[in-house]
């Protein structure tokens, strides 16, 4: 095909394409227009730069009666096809199975269906501190010692059988830590450091 | 449901091309990045379209859904590689869910075809025999399936390319720049497989008929 040749196909190959985006506008009537960003301007395709042409010259570009004909037969004719409402149903629980698979691997940190909850554990437990009482009552949040951060609880976390009963028994053995007697021990053997004077303090044992 | 996705933006003759890309689907394709479960509703969107897609390729009622359920669980599984390519610098190389899906199921079905060469017991189906008739409506029904048998014979007589750039345009209901994204090829060559493709059916159409149906060679 000479190159006149294919600028002249390629004319009213634009021309067709107008004509067809003008048809299946009307076919469908929720286009874009109803979202109101109206129909689409073309920009100026290559050759009709090279050979001078503008807008308003292809326009003059008779749409092809066949082609007119083809397009609205086509366009009112041809059928579309609806798989059986049997294989939709079975392919979207094919989906649904492996969508639920891919939930697992987000269990490592990923948020997929994951709550927030907030154990009923007192605020000193989890903080290492000891229960409140009028000697030691519960501190209050602060930078240094912030609230507890609730748990991260997915559908996965609970396929790994860790669940709520089982984060609170954790929380109250960290609680219990410290009314061992070790702990009590300790806790006795560093007030009476903190009662020392600085001069005993200072000495070498 | 909404067609066309691409819209040009800027001033018609005078801007460089720019794409402002109206992706109807991103909501639903990021809730599905998300949560996986929320791919049912692109798959209820689309099952439809990629289906009527694979049996004009395929001719065949279980191929066609065998290429449809690949699809679609590929695209599952795909989904986070998804990578939406609609900014205006991306040109004709702008790409979308919808894109993408035909993507994958150009593929999906031109291995199927493939499959099927190697098997050739692979049966031609007579694709108006599966249109549910109406009962009311006997007598334009009848006419009705005759219009649609001939325009179906008439669009898979056409070369493999033009067939399928028309089945997009007509019954898929893409734009242009989607079937070009589609089947990898450029704006003006897809314009140029449409018109072409649209002459041979009015030949067809026009000369055709009183022709006897024959079974189709696909390309």
């Amino acid at each position: 095909m000479t190159l006149l040749g294919r600028d002249v196909i390629e004319v009213e190959a634009l021309v067709t394409d107008r004509y067809l985006d003008a048809l299946l506008m009307e076919a469908d009537p929720v286009g874009p227009d109803s979202m109101g960003t109206g129909p689409s301007p073309r920009r100026r395709p290559w050759f009709m730069t090279a050979l001078g042409l503008g807008a308003d010259q292809v326009a003059r570009v008779q749409l092809d009666s066949g082609v007119r004909l083809a397009s609205e037969r086509l366009t009112r004719d041809l059928p579309r096809f609806h798989p059986s409402f049997r294989f939709e149903e079975r392919l979207a629980v094919r989906l649904a199975e492996a969508a639920a698979s891919m939930h697992l691997p987000l269990a490592a940190g990923g948020e997929s269906g994951a709550r927030l909850v907030t154990l009923p554990v007192p605020t000193s437990a989890l903080a290492g501190d000891q229960p409140a009482s009028d000697e030691h009552p519960a501190r209050e949040p602060s930078p240094r010692n912030p609230a507890p951060r609730p748990m991260l609880v997915s559908g996965a976390v609970a396929a790994s059988a860790l669940s709520l009963a089982g984060a609170a028994w954790v929380a109250w053995r960290r609680a219990r830590v410290h009314g061992s007697p070790m702990a009590r021990a300790a806790r006795a053997a560093h007030s009476m450091r903190d009662r020392s004077t600085p001069a005993m303090r200072g000495r070498p044992a | 449901m909404a067609r066309p996705v691409f819209r040009r933006s800027g001033a018609a003759e005078s801007a460089a091309p720019r794409i402002a890309h109206l992706d109807l689907d991103r909501p639903l394709v990021e809730a599905a990045l998300r949560d996986p479960a929320r791919f049912e509703a692109l798959y209820r969107r689309y099952v439809a379209q990629v289906y009527s897609f694979a049996f004009y390729e395929l001719g065949n009622h279980h191929a066609a859904e065998d290429a449809t359920a690949r699809t679609f669980m590929s695209a599952l599984a795909n989904l986070p590689r998804f990578d939406e390519r609609a900014r205006p610098e991306d040109g004709e190389g702008a790409s979308t869910f919808k894109v993408w899906l035909f993507q994958i199921a150009r593929n999906g079905i031109a291995n199927e075809r493939r499959s099927a060469r190697r098997h050739p017991e692979t049966v031609l189906e007579e694709p108006i025999a599966a249109m549910i008739a109406d009962p009311l409506n006997v007598e334009e029904d009848a006419v009705r399936r005759d219009e649609a048998s001939l325009a179906w014979r008439a669009v898979g007589r056409l070369p493999g390319d033009r067939r399928r750039a028309l089945v997009l345009r007509f019954v898929n209901e893409l734009s242009t720049a989607e079937i070009a994204g589609v089947m990898g090829r450029s704006e003006g060559a897809i314009r140029v497989l449409l018109h072409r493709g649209l002459r041979a059916v009015a030949r067809d159409l026009g000369a055709g008929s009183a022709e006897s149906p024959e079974p189709r060679r696909r390309a």
